[in-house]
């Protein structure tokens, strides 16, 4: 008798425990574990009113896509010769960036994404390409297995740009703001007219206790 | 006493109906919504949210709302996707939107979608825009948050 009422207990409270279960949520709503990795297109922990790696991508990203709409760099039957460097690009604000960080973002990202429709001419590299084709003519090398060519690639068109920035500061309280300007500006290598042109700009404020390096 | 228990019993349901569930609410709809293409979503639930509470039709609690939506081609072939945001708020909103495209078969493609940082003033709309790298006809899902 006891027997039987201890198994009928356990039982109902087992289905108990079951039905419990049943209606608890599925979802565990809760953070994971920290991590020293960030996201570099979403501000970090350490932020200040200089420009920052989201600020990169988001300006790289948003200048690839709008030349890869324009019809007269992406849109030819034979695909124009580009150049995108550091050569031509001027870092006038108070912000410390290596303009370097734009336009190799800018330059592997738009050959990716443009699958041919762009040819990119690396002219930083010409000494090293130059270096390469005399060894060749001199017949200290073989020809290669591809081609040979009169000379090396001449660009129909080369990236110049422009970084600004305006700051404010309020004395009262220490808070700092910036306004930036990225300017970029595609130039016609014959004629110098320019045939695309992209702006980005933006204003961060905050007390800037943060170092750029 | 049972017209009077009923009464209260009616009161409760219909408060209970009136109760906002909280953005970190497990019961939110949207948590589990099936995947849908060509859509705008807010990943924040701050800013929007839905749930049914089993008594009247679904709640919903909103800040920021989506007026319109949609894709054209551009003249090289790539797609323009934007969104039209409209804030019932008395704030200005900063928020961050991204575009993930997917092809016929909703395998992600294009370049890595990024968080592009727009302002929404108080009571008031902001348009979203951005561009594909590829020619490929594609299926857009549009992401919105608040920037933290």
């Amino acid at each position: 008798m006891m027997k039987g009422t201890t198994k009928a207990l356990i039982t109902g409270m087992a289905a108990a425990s079951l039905l419990l279960v049943g209606c608890a949520g599925q979802i565990d709503n809760t953070r994971g574990k920290a991590t020293v990795y960030e996201d570099a297109s979403t501000t970090g922990r350490v932020g200040g009113v200089g420009i920052e790696s989201q600020d990169i991508v988001a300006i790289t990203d948003q200048m690839m896509r709008d030349m890869l709409a324009n019809r007269m760099l992406a849109g030819r039957d034979i695909p124009p010769r580009i150049i995108i460097d550091n050569e031509y690009m001027r870092n006038e604000s108070s912000s410390v960036v290596n303009t370097n960080m734009l336009t190799d973002r800018l330059r592997i990202e738009l050959n990716r994404a443009s699958n041919g429709r762009m040819i990119f001419v690396g002219r930083e590299y010409a000494g090293m390409v130059q270096q390469e084709r005399d060894l060749k003519r001199d017949g200290a090398v073989d020809g290669g297995t591809i081609r040979s060519t009169a000379a090396q690639a001449g660009a129909d068109y080369r990236l110049a740009g422009r970084i600004t920035s305006l700051d404010a500061s309020d004395r009262s309280d220490g808070t700092q703001s910036r306004y930036s300007q990225i300017s970029f500006e595609m130039v016609d290598m014959e004629l110098g007219t320019i045939v695309w042109s992209g702006l980005y700009e933006m204003r961060k404020a905050g007390r800037d206790d943060v170092v750029y390096r | 006493m049972f017209r009077n228990l009923f009464a209260v019993a009616a009161a409760g349901l219909i408060v209970a109906g009136c109760n906002t569930l909280p953005a970190d609410s497990t019961d939110i709809a949207e948590r589990t919504a099936p995947l849908e293409y060509n859509t705008v979503v807010f990943t924040d639930y701050n800013l929007s949210r839905t749930w049914d509470d089993g008594i009247r039709d679904a709640g919903r609690v909103y800040r920021l709302s989506v007026e319109n939506h949609g894709q054209r081609p551009t003249e090289t072939g790539t797609t323009e996707v934007f969104a039209v945001l409209r804030n019932h708020t008395d704030f200005d909103y900063q928020i961050e939107v991204r575009t993930q495209f997917f092809d016929d078969y909703g395998v992600p493609v294009d370049a890595r979608p990024t968080w592009q940082r727009s302002t929404i003033p108080a009571n008031s709309v902001s348009a979203y825009k951005t561009l594909s790298t590829t020619t490929q006809p594609l299926k857009y899902r549009i992401e919105v948050r608040e920037i933290n």
